[in-house]
C-alpha cells in the first residue's frame, strides 16, 4: 500500500509499523516535552527585529478600555486569594496597577504609561514590603515584556506621585532604590519643585515629563496635599489627580488651596480634551452618595474609577460651600470633607439625589 | 424548635437558676453523679488565673495573617477567654467561655455569620472537648448556653453556629427573649444567679449602650464582664442617663462584691492612650483587655462632671456621649494653612 507523502508516521505511526500499534491520541511513553520544542513565548506579540517606534498621534483619545472590574477584597480578608497587583492593560502603552485591598484598604491605584523613550510610574502604592505587595517585579515584568514587543534593550522608568507626603501613595518607592536607569522625582516639596522647574512659577506653572512622543504635563494641585500635583496625558486623554479628585471621600487639607487647584483642572480641561479623571482611589459606592468606610476590607459595589470631566465643575462648586466651614458634603460621585475627622457622619442628604440602601454583605 | 416554644421552654422550667437548677440538671441525667468527677468551684476564691501578654491584634498586610480565626486563651483551667482574629472581622471582640461543673457559658460569638468564613462553632467545641477530656467529663453531657452580652451583631452574629448543637440553647435576638432567656422581669435592676453546676455567674442589666445589654459577674475567677458600655476603647454612650445609671449598679456591685479584674468586649486604645481608629485592622501596642475596679472607680467619678454630649477621656476609656456623627477622634493628618 503506498504510504501517503503527508503523513509522518514517525509521529502518529500506523498499523503497519513494526510496533504493530497506533497512537492515536498520542504516545504517552514519548515525553510530554520532546526536545526540539521551545518556549515559543505566544503570548508576547511578535518580537520586531529593530526598534518600533510608535506613533503616539492621534485623533482624539487613544483606544483603550478597563476590560474588567476591579478586584475588591473579601469578607474574610484574611482568606484573600486575588492578586496582590492587580495590572489593568488600558492599551498597549498603558497600563492602571491596582493594590489588592487585603493587602491595604487604602487600595491605590497606581498608573504605568510608556512613551519611545521612556516610562513613567504615577504612584507606588501604601505597602514597602514587596512580599506584602510586589510593586517592583510587577512593574519589571510589564516592562520587560513591553520591552520585548517593542525592540529595546533599556526602558528608562521615572517614578512620580501625585503627592510625596502621602503614605498611601509613595510605600513603593523603597522598593525601587538602586533599580538601574530609573529616575525617582523627590519628595519634599522644594526638591520636587526644583526638579518639575517649578521653583518660581509654584503652583500656576505647568511642567513636562517628556516620555518620547508622550509628553505627561505637571500641574500642581496642592489642596489635598501640600505638594499634590497632578498628571495629564494627552495620548489617552487622562487627568492623574491622585487625592485631589477620586470618586471617594476627599479629605481636603487647605480649603483655599483645594478650590484654586479645581480650577486650574477646569482651566486646563477646557484648553485640552479630557476623556476621563483617574483618581487614586475608589471609596464611593454605586449607588449615588453612599461610601465605604475606612478600613474597609470588603468593598464588591464600588463606583467606577473613571469621572468624567464635567464632575470638576461640580467639585468647584460645593468646594466653595465647604470652604471656610468644618463639614462633610455629599454628592453623588464623591464627598468632600474640610476639617472634620475623616470619619465624619453626616445625616444631610443631598437635594435630588435618590437615597438608595446599598445591598449589605455577610 | 420554633420561636414561642423556644421562649415557653425557657419560662417555664429551663432556667436554671440557683437551686432550681440542679433538679433541672438531673432531670437531663446530666447532673454531677453522671458526668465525672464534681470539680469544686467554691474554694480559694478567687480562681488564679492570668491574661496573655499579647493579643493576636490583627496585621499590616491582612492577606497574609496567619494567626487562628480566633485565639483560644485558657485563663485559668475552668475558664477560657476567646478572641477573633481582626484579619476575619475588624471589630475582633472577646468572648468568655466559662464552665461549670453541668453547663458551659459562651458570652460573645464574634462578628462573622457563617460557619464557612470563620468556624468559631468548631472552635468552641474543639475547646470543650479539650475541657472535657482534662476534666473526665463527658462533652455530649454538658450544656452549652450561647449567650451575649447585648443586642449588636459583632456580638451574636455566629450564633446560628450553634442552631444544630445538641444539649444547647442560645439566646433569642430580641430584648423579650434575651430578658426571657435570664428569666428577669425586671430589667435593668433584677440580678439573677446562673449556675453553670457549682460555679455561679450573677447577671443583671446593663443598659446604656443599647438598651439590651448584661453585665456578667463570674463568682470562680471573679471577672466583671461589662460588654460595650465600658471597654478599654470608646464607649459609644447611646443613652446618657440610663448609661449614668448602669455605672452606678457597677459601683455598687463592686462595693458589695471582690472583683479581680474589669472585662470589655474590646480594645480600641494603645498602650499610650493612642486612639485606634473605627474599623482599623492592625493595632499592634493596643492595651490590654482588662482593667481594674480602680479604673472603674475613676470613670465613674469623671461621668459624675461630664454634663455635655461629646468625647471624652478618662484616662482609661473614651466616653463617646451621645457622639452619633463621628466615631472616631483623629483628624485629616495632612492638613496645612
Amino acid at each position: 500500500m503506498p504510504q501517503s507523502q503527508s503523513t509522518n508516521t514517525e509521529v502518529v505511526g500506523h498499523s503497519q509499523m513494526a510496533a504493530g500499534r497506533t497512537y492515536p491520541n498520542g504516545n504517552p511513553d514519548a515525553g510530554f516535552n520532546p526536545p526540539g520544542v521551545k518556549n515559543t513565548d505566544s503570548a508576547v506579540p511578535p518580537q520586531p527585529r529593530s526598534r518600533v517606534v510608535h506613533d503616539y498621534a492621534c485623533d482624539g483619545p487613544a483606544p483603550g478600555r478597563i476590560a474588567f472590574r476591579w478586584t475588591y477584597g473579601s469578607n474574610v480578608a484574611a482568606k484573600n486569594n486575588d492578586p496582590r497587583v492587580q495590572v489593568m492593560q488600558y492599551n498597549e502603552d498603558t497600563f492602571i496597577l491596582r493594590q489588592n485591598v487585603c493587602v491595604h484598604w487604602e487600595a491605590p491605584f497606581t498608573y504605568l504609561l510608556f512613551g519611545n523613550k521612556g516610562a513613567l510610574l504615577i504612584d507606588n502604592g501604601a505597602t514597602a514590603n514587596p512580599a506584602h505587595y510586589p510593586l517592583r517585579e510587577t512593574v519589571d515584568a510589564i516592562i520587560a515584556r513591553w520591552a520585548k514587543a517593542r525592540g529595546r534593550t533599556s526602558v528608562p522608568l521615572t517614578l512620580a506621585m501625585t503627592s510625596g507626603e502621602d503614605i498611601a501613595q509613595n510605600q513603593g518607592l523603597a522598593q525601587f532604590a538602586g533599580r538601574p536607569n530609573t529616575t525617582i522625582v523627590p519628595t519634599p516639596l522644594a526638591a520636587m519643585k526644583d526638579f518639575y522647574g517649578l521653583l518660581g512659577s509654584w503652583p500656576n506653572g505647568t511642567a513636562t515629563i517628556e516620555l518620547g512622543d508622550r509628553a505627561i504635563t505637571v500641574i500642581p494641585t496642592p489642596g489635598a496635599h501640600k505638594d499634590g500635583v497632578s498628571f495629564y496625558d494627552p495620548y489617552c486623554d487622562f487627568l492623574f489627580t491622585g487625592d485631589i479628585l477620586f470618586p471617594g471621600k476627599i479629605n481636603i487639607g487647605n480649603d483655599r488651596d483645594f478650590v484654586t487647584s479645581l480650577e486650574r483642572l477646569k482651566a486646563f480641561a477646557a484648553a485640552n480634551p479630557v476623556k476621563w479623571i483617574m483618581g487614586g482611589h475608589i471609596e464611593m459606592m454605586f449607588v449615588p452618595g453612599k461610601y465605604y468606610p475606612r478600613f474597609a476590607t470588603y468593598k464588591p459595589y464600588e463606583r467606577l474609577l473613571e469621572m468624567e470631566p464635567y464632575l470638576i465643575d461640580e467639585a468647584i462648586t460645593y468646594a466653595r460651600e465647604v470652604q471656610g466651614k468644618d463639614m462633610i458634603l455629599i454628592r453623588p460621585d464623591f464627598v468632600l470633607l474640610n476639617g472634620v475627622s475623616p470619619d465624619q457622619r453626616t445625616r444631610e442628604w443631598p437635594e435630588g439625589v435618590p437615597n438608595i440602601a446599598p445591598p449589605r454583605p455577610f | 424548635m420554633d420561636r414561642r416554644t423556644f421562649l415557653a421552654y425557657n419560662a417555664a422550667a429551663a432556667v436554671p437558676l440557683s437551686g432550681a437548677g440542679v433538679a433541672y440538671a438531673e432531670t437531663l441525667g446530666a447532673g454531677p453523679a453522671g458526668n465525672g468527677p464534681t470539680i469544686d468551684f467554691k474554694s480559694n476564691l478567687p480562681a488564679k488565673g492570668s491574661f496573655p501578654d499579647k493579643w493576636i491584634c490583627g496585621s499590616s498586610s491582612l492577606m497574609d495573617n496567619t494567626d487562628p480565626p480566633w485565639q483560644v486563651h485558657w485563663y485559668n483551667e475552668h475558664t477560657a477567654i476567646l478572641r477573633q482574629n481582626k484579619a476575619y472581622s475588624y471589630e475582633a471582640p472577646f468572648a468568655p467561655l466559662y464552665f461549670g461543673n453541668d453547663r458551659i457559658l459562651l458570652l460573645d460569638e464574634g462578628f462573622v455569620q457563617l460557619r464557612n468564613d470563620c468556624d468559631l462553632r468548631g472552635i468552641v467545641d474543639a475547646t470543650i472537648e479539650e475541657w472535657c477530656a482534662r476534666n473526665g467529663k463527658n462533652p455530649a453531657a454538658m450544656e452549652l448556653l450561647v449567650a451575649f452580652s447585648h443586642l449588636h451583631a459583632d456580638h451574636y452574629a455566629a450564633v446560628n453556629q450553634f442552631a444544630d448543637r445538641p444539649n444547647t440553647r442560645y439566646m433569642g435576638l430580641t430584648h423579650e427573649e434575651m430578658v426571657g432567656f435570664w428569666g428577669m422581669t425586671n430589667f435593668p435592676e433584677e440580678r439573677v444567679t446562673l449556675d453553670l453546676g457549682g460555679r455561679e455567674v450573677l447577671i443583671w442589666g446593663s443598659p446604656g449602650h443599647v438598651v439590651s445589654e448584661f453585665a456578667y459577674y463570674d463568682s470562680y475567677t471573679q471577672i466583671l464582664y461589662t460588654g460595650d458600655m465600658f471597654y478599654r476603647g470608646r464607649c459609644y454612650i447611646s443613652f446618657w442617663d440610663i448609661w449614668f445609671d448602669s455605672m452606678k449598679r457597677l459601683i455598687d456591685f463592686v462595693d458589695t462584691h471582690p472583683v479581680t479584674h474589669v472585662m470589655g468586649c474590646h480594645v480600641e486604645i494603645s498602650n499610650d492612650d493612642v486612639d485606634y481608629p473605627y474599623g482599623l485592622t492592625y493595632q499592634p501596642d493596643e492595651a490590654p483587655v482588662e482593667m481594674t475596679v480602680q479604673q472603674l472607680r475613676d470613670t465613674f467619678e469623671f461621668a459624675k462632671t461630664v454634663t455635655e454630649p461629646g468625647i471624652y477621656f478618662t484616662g482609661t476609656v473614651f466616653l463617646c456621649n451621645e457622639t452619633r456623627s463621628t466615631t472616631t477622634i483623629d483628624k485629616y493628618p495632612y492638613r496645612y494653612s
